[in-house]
């Protein structure tokens, strides 16, 4: 119901400009409680909680010993028991242990990636959307050139080129992921800019560097950080699928490591299902946390975002 | 659409396609890791032989020289020759590319169709029970590695009860006509399309419900309403024409997606097309085989968004004569 | 027996965890042929009201006391099979003239076609086409325009198109909903013109839904003014606003407001510029009249208790504890 009635009038810069900060700080003091608020927000952050704990605090109690290999062919992919919670591996070592220590190399690939890929596609966003005119043309063409091409298959050419540290991969999926981010942080800050505040500020002779710190950044901090978590979920993904190819670091055994040396050891056709299940599981529960986590916040901010109620 | 249109968008399909292949250029050729360095770091050749290969690629020459005849060798269609098969990159590649269209365009198909149908009922429903299930099982399954569903389905179907064959696209040593032959080839698909199918329209009916939640809104829809028309023609005939433009856009960008999940499927499943052949060519290092598919993958992606673009056109009538 | 009955009529929203009652036990009538008029500020639940005639109000929305009888058919509780028979053959739509209210991907006629097919299976469909031009002709559209889509239309047009298809089932009630908000004067008067006319010739009762006073007093019989979900007011329009050289007898403090608000009722276009404050907030309870906060007139019976209807003359109610019978 949008009547045309009401009072009309132009609004003053004044009242806009407590609207802004209120909305800040509203955004701040909510999201969290509104994540939480929401069945899914919930779910995924008692996921990631878990996650977290386990990955974190496993290791410390259940050491895992790389070096320590089974010796007879009785310890080489038995199922679970009391001694091997989840079983052994095709060279006798144990996958629960190898569950924990795993989970840490998948999270901080994921993590890093995605830390560079926001960093880079929030300030090509920001700059883009800022400056508007020809900068913007030629940023969103790259950002559009990157876009169309197939994310993996580059990923995977990159990490044949480069070597497979545990370095080259997080940077080569930080470096291939950050185009979507870049789009949507643009369309907000193109739509901020428009906003009588910061045309106000900018009449009254504010930096462009000021203006986006002070104004711009704090009213998109909330959307990076909706976008991190989708983010995430997409980086520990593509690093499971390069793992898994025979793309990861064959030092730093991560879930993918693990999924990789399941397949070509032939575990499969010996109906090893605890060494493909294990550290599966692990890989969709710390996606699922990351994506439940970043459409909950989608959900939140969004509306937000636009100003409804 | 105008001809005016369609110049532009030929033009920016060229521009892009040449931009596609300088890029390939400068990944393979320019960046420290090129795979004549590669291969000599990885001490697959002797001095002689690797003097042999540089001479062979043509690294003896500038950079700039190099990257001429690479274009006179592309639009040629001259990809290199394989170091593993020891045979042209064309060859290589000609076998694998049907075998890809084949499991790749199968999964788009389902997916597109299931996709859809699950958006409409979960749209339909919005924020019912139904709607909420479809929602949660679609993320659980988006948050599915594809070789990690793959290898499940192989544990189902053919570890544990042996109902569909695993691996590769046909039964070897089996001799038939050529409709047994088609049945086999079917019996081998079902399980690397139906992986491939499971993660997408997972996907892609999250984003058919979410367009049609918006569009449902739409002041249209109630007019449709008020019209008294029946809530299926409502939905098929006036909220899921409307949102065809965006689900268009959105399959274009899935393209992408459903051929980094090929290569993991095909990988898992032994398909032999342009997925495995990408897989073995990472592992035996066979660097312009490799080149060639990423290529070919990147051009499918672009035409895919350009075939999406002029659709939109003729789909929307308000960019129709704009 | 009036062609619509509305009697007693709620509607709640649900809001988050709460509640909202947009349209607070109100009751009016068209009779056949009539025109009446509701206005009142962005809202008050006049559109919420439409609405609910057809039972089209949305999905967190619903009628939680009295009945709405059209043509002496009870619609509350009705199937929704009976309804979409119902609708467009007994009551049309006509939405605001801003809403995208026809289908951007489809041609005019073939919406328009649609309506008719809907309800006629069987229609012949060169009959069916015929009956699109003519009604096409009828609002005053070419012919030629009719494969149109609607954004090779303007404003005026697509709401003239609108008007078109609404006539497509002969319906006996025709709602209309801001017809000319977000139209340009002359398709204003042009709009207004064609519904006045087309409620002679085909003859149609009109709810004419608005927030325009002029609007309403150029078309409308009868007026009801709504204010925060309740029915302030209600008279023939010549009573309520005046009309030729006899003054308004407005007894309400908020439809004199809305007058005032109005200069000359011809030429004014946004409301409620002499009125400050905003309306209550409807999901709270509210004790005493609901527009004591904004009425200069207020008392202190006015916070203590709901003013009760009154009848001011024969047909004119003022629901005010300062209204006053009128003298002959």
């Amino acid at each position: 119901m949008s009547d045309a009635g009401g009072p009309t009038g132009a609004r003053l810069p004044d009242e806009e400009m407590t609207r802004d900060a209120e909305f800040t700080s509203r955004a701040r003091r909510g999201v969290l409680r509104s994540v939480w608020h929401d069945p899914m927000g919930r779910s995924g952050l008692i996921m990631l909680f878990i996650v977290l704990f386990v990955i974190m605090i496993g290791p410390l109690i259940f050491p895992f010993d790389s070096q320590s290999f089974g010796t007879s062919a009785a310890s080489i992919l038995q199922p679970p028991s009391r001694a091997h919670w989840m079983g052994t591996t095709e060279l006798g070592q144990d996958v629960f242990r190898q569950f924990l220590v795993g989970g840490r190399i998948s999270l901080y690939v994921g993590l890093s990636a995605t830390l560079i890929a926001i960093v880079l596609g929030a300030g090509l966003g920001l700059v883009s959307g800022y400056y508007a005119g020809w900068r913007d043309t030629m940023l969103m063409r790259v950002t559009d050139f990157f876009l169309v091409l197939p994310t993996l298959p580059l990923i995977i050419v990159l990490a044949a080129l480069f070597g497979q540290s545990i370095l080259v991969t997080s940077l080569v999926i930080g470096l291939t992921s950050w185009p979507q981010t870049a789009r949507i942080i643009r369309s907000q800050v193109l739509s901020l800019r428009e906003r009588p505040l910061i045309q106000r500020v900018r009449s009254l002779g504010a930096g462009d560097l000021r203006i986006m710190r002070k104004h711009i950044l704090p009213n998109v901090a909330p959307l990076i950080f909706a976008n991190l978590a989708l983010v995430l979920s997409g980086a520990v993904l593509a690093q499971a699928a390069l793992a898994f190819l025979g793309l990861g670091d064959p030092v730093q055994v991560s879930w993918g490591t693990t999924l990789h040396n399941a397949f070509n050891s032939g575990a499969m056709s010996e109906g090893a299902w605890w060494y493909v299940l294990t550290p599966g599981v692990g890989i969709v529960v710390m996606v699922l946390a990351f994506s439940l986590v970043g459409h909950s916040l989608d959900r939140v901010l969004n509306p937000m975002l636009r100003g409804e109620r | 659409m105008s001809l005016r249109y369609l110049a532009k968008k030929l033009f920016t399909l060229a521009v892009t396609l040449y931009v596609t292949v300088s890029f390939n250029f400068l990944l393979f050729h320019v960046l420290p890791g090129n795979p004549v360095q590669l291969l000599a770091r990885s001490g697959h050749f002797d001095p002689a032989a690797r003097a042999q290969l540089v001479k062979l690629f043509g690294l003896d020459h500038p950079l700039i020289v190099q990257y001429f005849i690479y274009l006179k060798d592309m639009v040629h269609g001259n990809l290199g020759f394989s170091y593993v098969y020891r045979q042209p990159v064309t060859t290589v590649l000609g076998g694998a590319i049907g075998n890809t269209v084949l499991l790749v365009g199968t999964a788009t198909l389902v997916t597109i169709v299931v996709g859809i149908w699950l958006g409409v009922v979960a749209a339909s429903r919005a924020h019912s029970l139904s709607d909420a299930t479809i929602t949660v099982t679609s993320l659980g399954l988006w948050s599915m590695p594809d070789f990690f569903t793959g290898m499940i389905l192989i544990f189902i179907c053919g570890v544990w009860t042996h109902i569909l064959p695993i691996s590769g696209l046909v039964t070897p040593g089996l001799v038939t006509g050529t409709w047994g032959h088609l049945v086999d080839v079917a019996r081998h698909l079902i399980l690397p399309a139906l992986t491939l199918t499971l993660v997408n329209a997972a996907e892609f009916s999250l984003i058919s419900r979410n367009t049609l939640v918006d569009v449902m809104v739409e002041d249209y829809m109630l007019t449709a309403r008020a019209k008294g028309l029946s809530r299926r023609r409502i939905i098929w005939r006036h909220a899921l024409r409307n949102a065809t433009l965006p689900i268009v856009t959105a399959t274009a960008l899935y393209v992408g997606m459903i051929l980094g999940g090929a290569i993991q499927v095909e990988t898992v499943f032994s398909w032999p097309g342009m997925g495995l052949l990408i897989y073995n060519s990472v592992v035996q290092r066979d660097y312009p085989v490799l080149e060639a598919a990423f290529l070919i993958f990147a051009i499918a992606v672009i035409a895919t968004n350009f075939i999406s673009d002029l659709l939109y056109q003729v789909l929307d009538p308000r960019v129709r004569r704009a | 027996m009036s062609l619509l009955d509305i009697e007693d009529v709620s509607v709640d929203y649900r809001i988050g965890s709460g509640s909202l009652r947009a349209v607070d036990h109100v009751s009016l009538r068209v009779e056949q042929g009539e025109a009446l008029g509701i206005v009142g500020e962005s809202g008050c639940g006049k559109t919420s009201l439409g609405l609910a005639v057809p039972m089209l109000l949305p999905a967190n929305a619903s009628i939680s006391s009295g009945s709405i009888s059209l043509g002496g058919r009870e619609l509350v509780g009705m199937s929704e099979r009976e309804l979409n028979q119902l609708r467009w053959t007994e009551v049309a739509f006509v939405f605001q003239g801003a809403m995208n209210a026809l289908n951007p991907v489809q041609r005019v006629d073939r919406q328009i076609l649609e309506a008719i097919t809907a309800h006629d299976s069987h229609a012949d469909r060169e009959v069916a086409g015929a009956r699109v031009l003519e009604l096409l002709e009828l609002v005053g559209i070419a012919a030629a325009r009719a494969k149109s889509y609607p954004h090779e239309f303007s404003g005026g047009m697509r709401q003239r198109a609108m008007i078109a298809m609404a006539l497509a089932c002969r319906p006996s009630l025709l709602i209309a909903d801001e017809p000319t908000t977000a139209l340009d004067v002359i398709s204003q008067a042009q709009i207004l013109a064609l519904l006045d006319s087309l409620r002679r010739s085909e003859g149609l009762s009109l709810m004419m839904i608005s927030h325009d006073l002029s609007a309403i007093k150029r078309v409308c019989d009868r007026i009801v003014v709504m204010y925060a979900g309740v029915v302030v007011e209600s008279g023939t329009t010549e009573e309520v606003l005046g009309r030729r050289g006899r003054p308004a007898a407005a007894q309400h403090p908020y439809t004199k407001a809305l007058i005032a608000a109005h200069p000359d009722l011809g030429g004014a276009r946004s409301l409620a510029q002499g009125l400050s404050g905003h309306p209550p907030d409807l999901s709270v309870p509210i004790t005493g009249c609901r527009f004591a906060d904004r009425c200069d007139s207020a008392m202190e019976i006015c916070r203590e208790q709901a003013p009760a209807s009154l009848s001011v003359s024969p047909g004119h109610v003022a629901a005010c504890h300062l209204a006053r019978r009128l003298v002959p």
